[in-house]
């Protein structure tokens, strides 16, 4: 397990995150998220969910979170324990190891019995994944954007939804799961990162991680836009774009999408709600990990072609270099602030250093931040020549 | 300047009132390198009828007025967007209007005080035209839309529908396509010069900061203004009874939600210990190590815990307890049953006790956390630290005293959005 300490002496709390990674394929994408759900019902310490919630609230209400994602072409497993720094406790307590105790127990020393899980958690948890999994339909904006993703990447394991599907749910039980898990630990890597004040001596026993290859995106935008529809009973219209930026270099990608949708200052913004006085919201942000920018904004159902339109004017806006001094300035302003709070957060300072980690890049805050500096109004423009408009997909309603 | 410390968060908050009525609050952060200030005004979406003090005049506005008026402050006369301007300068910049309160903010880790020339001009500036009042109507118009379609959204106004009868708690803070149709350029003035008077203002700044040195720099960025009396608010009668007892909408959601709310007409209870018992009261009986929950989660009626706060300003005061489950009316019956009839124990109030202590410290992380709980706060005339000293005075008698007389069942009431059957 590869331990990356991250010291900072501006909060009050302790974060750690252990994180377990594997690539993402359809045969293990719905094990892994019950896999998660099924860790933080018991160990074998704490056999019980009541159990761990009061040793949680022991720890002065230590805040624990568990869930899976999707991270380019791999899904991680992802457990945090939040614990306040120990200079706050009334005791004297030290807090942080015991907190890195119950996050170890939870995911390494899970309830074990007859050579499985506890079976009746197991059920339980395939019941309510299954739940989870027929109800991302509640969630509009979300489900419009993950949908757009996923009929982009239809012929990849990255349009598997992150929690899995309820057919492959049906054939897992607390046997073949329990070897599932086993045989996972085995094969993927395993990170903890420990963010705080006071982080030298804290202890933690070895267990062993793998490194895994990388895994390149090979998505070739079609010659024309696909075009989606699909309707549900909604008012007002979700539309999506998807964009397919290919391998073009990160930091010009950003200032891309920064400039087309990033903030009130952006093209979108200021074309789709400002002038036009389309929508709510309106912008775009760039899933740097699959070299795809999706473009997102809320509108009344009729005035789809109106706003596809406007859209379409701002890519090629772009493409003609027509990108005022002030847009490109506050853009890059924008962009570097957003870099520079990254080290006021906890949680972002894991996940940049995690995804950097990961996907063998290595930067630290202040060199991200000179690779957007060094980009040029040109280095855009070049990059807009290759940027394709890949799906364009609408959620509206069933009138139509 | 007032000077208040805590040595058990290792806090100190400086409170400087001005001689035009202005509060001013400073939570200084010496290792952070993001700066955060927000500026509010005691003006929400249930201050919809008033006097204005310079005429006497009584006024009545539309629903959503305040929502509106945020919107508009950020053009100005000369053409610039100011929340355009503060994002140029690398601020991440925003505003928002809740039922009590409008707030102005920005935060970053650089350019803070061009930041506080342009936020102070533009809440300072107001220019409302016909014609920029007439635009802003379709996007408004979208943002009620999106809500439309939020079926938590639509639980909660159905609640608050369940639990007030006149309230203008019950009001969508954005007012509905109608109300907003009725606000011009003159509704949006009368509003602006009667409530964004100094006198009815806090700011709030945390960051690497020397007090007196910044609140100077406040003061040099203040216009004169002249004194106004009080501002006379006009709300419906208090009412002590709920309006009706449940609320059923069909929305497509797979999984039915659900949401219970209790009113809270106790009288001369201090906020801050109320808030605490009943945040002990609801982790103890049915937060997510309490035996009624690990039963519903069994049972399979819950996938996660329940979600629970209170919610209070001079004008209402109400307990909302959310989740989702297959049969809404079965965990109803539990809760209220619960909340009647079991007590705390002594352990589980000294672990909650413990459990709120450490959230409450570790809400003092970041600065924007920081000054948001001092400005919202403020607004309802707390001091944020006071918290601390509470939770020394609290017993566990005082706490089954909350209970008992708040957790009664005719003042519950149960919002449910489904499928149609």
């Amino acid at each position: 397990m590869q331990i990356t300490k991250l010291q900072s002496n501006k909060f009050k709390t302790n974060l750690v995150a252990l994180f377990i990674t594997v690539p993402l394929t359809k045969e293990n994408c719905t094990k892994n998220a019950l896999l998660t759900s099924v860790l933080r019902r018991g160990t074998n310490n704490l056999k019980t969910q009541e159990e761990i919630s009061k040793r949680l609230e022991e720890l002065y209400g230590a805040g624990f979170n568990c869930g899976v994602d999707k991270l380019g072409n791999y899904h991680v497993l992802k457990f945090y324990l939040e614990t306040l720094e120990n200079t706050y406790t009334l005791n004297n307590e030290n807090l942080l190891q015991e907190g890195i105790n119950l996050l170890l127990d939870i995911v390494f020393n899970p309830l074990v019995e007859n050579n499985g899980f506890n079976k009746v958690y197991v059920e339980q948890e395939k019941l309510n994944l299954q739940k989870l999994i027929e109800s991302r339909k509640d969630n509009k904006a979300l489900y419009a954007k993950e949908r757009c993703l996923e009929s982009m990447f239809a012929d990849e394991s990255y349009s598997l939804y992150k929690y899995g599907s309820v057919e492959d749910l049906v054939n897992i039980n607390e046997t073949n799961l329990y070897a599932y898990y086993k045989e996972l630990l085995k094969n993927c890597k395993i990170d903890l990162y420990v963010t705080g004040n006071n982080i030298d001596n804290i202890k933690v026993p070895e267990i062993s991680s793998k490194n895994l290859p990388q895994i390149e995106n090979l998505h070739v935008a079609p010659e024309k836009p696909s075009i989606v529809n699909e309707s549900q009973d909604v008012t007002q219209g979700k539309l999506i774009i998807g964009l397919d930026v290919g391998n073009s270099d990160k930091a010009v990608v950003s200032m891309y999408n920064t400039i087309l949708g990033g903030g009130a200052n952006s093209k979108l913004f200021q074309n789709v709600r400002e002038k036009a006085s389309l929508a709510y919201s309106a912008g775009s942000s760039y899933i740097r990990r699959k070299n795809v920018i999706l473009i997102q904004t809320g509108i009344e159902i009729e005035n789809y072609d109106k706003a596809v339109k406007i859209i379409e004017e701002q890519l090629q806006d772009i493409k003609n270099g027509k990108i005022s001094d002030e847009e490109f300035n506050s853009a890059k302003q924008l962009i570097i602030s957003s870099i520079e709070l990254i080290e006021e957060s906890k949680e972002d300072m894991i996940t940049f250093y995690f995804d950097q980690n990961l996907f063998e890049e290595n930067l630290n805050v202040t060199e991200y931040k000179e690779m957007i500096k060094n980009v040029t109004k040109e280095d855009v423009i070049k990059v807009a020549q290759k940027v394709k408009e890949d799906t364009i997909y609408f959620l509206t309603n069933k009138a139509k | 300047m007032q000077k208040i410390q805590n040595d058990k968060i290792k806090e100190s908050v400086y409170i400087e009132t001005l001689d035009n009525g202005m509060k001013i609050m400073v939570i200084p952060k010496p290792n952070t390198d993001k700066k955060y200030i927000i500026w509010g005004t005691k003006f929400g979406s249930i201050d919809n009828h008033f006097i204005e003090p310079k005429t006497g005049k009584e006024i009545k506005v539309p629903d959503g007025v305040a929502h509106y008026l945020e919107h508009k402050m950020f053009e100005q006369e000369n053409g610039v967007d100011s929340l355009y301007k503060l994002m140029s300068l690398g601020l991440d910049a925003n505003a928002y209007t809740t039922n009590d309160h409008t707030a102005y903010l920005f935060g970053g880790t650089k350019n803070f005080y061009e930041g506080l020339d342009e936020l102070m001009n533009y809440v300072q500036h107001p220019y409302f035209t016909d014609q920029n009042v007439e635009k802003e109507r379709g996007i408004i118009g979208q943002e009620i839309g999106r809500y439309d379609d939020e079926p938590a959204w639509k639980l909660y106004t159905n609640l608050m529908d369940c639990l007030y009868a006149n309230n203008p708690v019950k009001q969508d803070i954005a007012g509905t396509v109608e109300s907003i149709s009725h606000i011009t350029k003159e509704t949006l003035y009368d509003c602006y010069n009667t409530f964004y008077h100094p006198s009815n203002m806090t700011m709030c700044i945390s960051g690497n900061f020397e007090p007196e040195k910044i609140v100077e720099e406040v003061k040099k960025r203040l216009l004169p203004k002249e004194k106004i009396g009080e501002i006379k608010r006009i709300y419906p009668e208090k009412e002590y009874t709920i309006n009706k007892k449940i609320n059923e909408q069909n929305m497509e959601v797979n999984i039915p939600l659900l949401m219970i709310g209790y009113r809270d007409i106790l009288e001369n209870e201090d906020n801050i210990m109320k808030q605490i018992a009943i945040e002990i009261i609801l982790n103890s009986l049915i937060g997510k190590s309490s035996k009624l929950y690990q039963k519903l989660y069994t049972e399979g009626l819950l996938m996660g815990p329940l979600e629970f706060y209170d919610e209070f300003a001079d004008e209402y005061s109400h307990v909302v307890i959310g989740g989702q489950s297959e049969n809404p009316e079965r965990i109803n019956e539990e809760i209220v049953k619960v909340l009647k009839t079991e007590k705390v124990t002594a352990e589980d109030f000294e672990r909650n006790k413990k459990a709120l202590y450490g959230e409450y410290i570790s809400e003092y992380d970041d600065v924007e956390t920081i000054g948001r709980n001092f400005l919202q706060d403020s607004m309802k005339g707390i001091n944020c630290l006071d918290y601390i000293d509470a939770f020394n005075k609290i017993t566990l008698d005082y706490v089954n005293k909350i209970q008992e007389n708040l957790f009664k069942e005719e003042m519950s009431a149960l919002s449910i959005v489904r499928k149609e059957k």
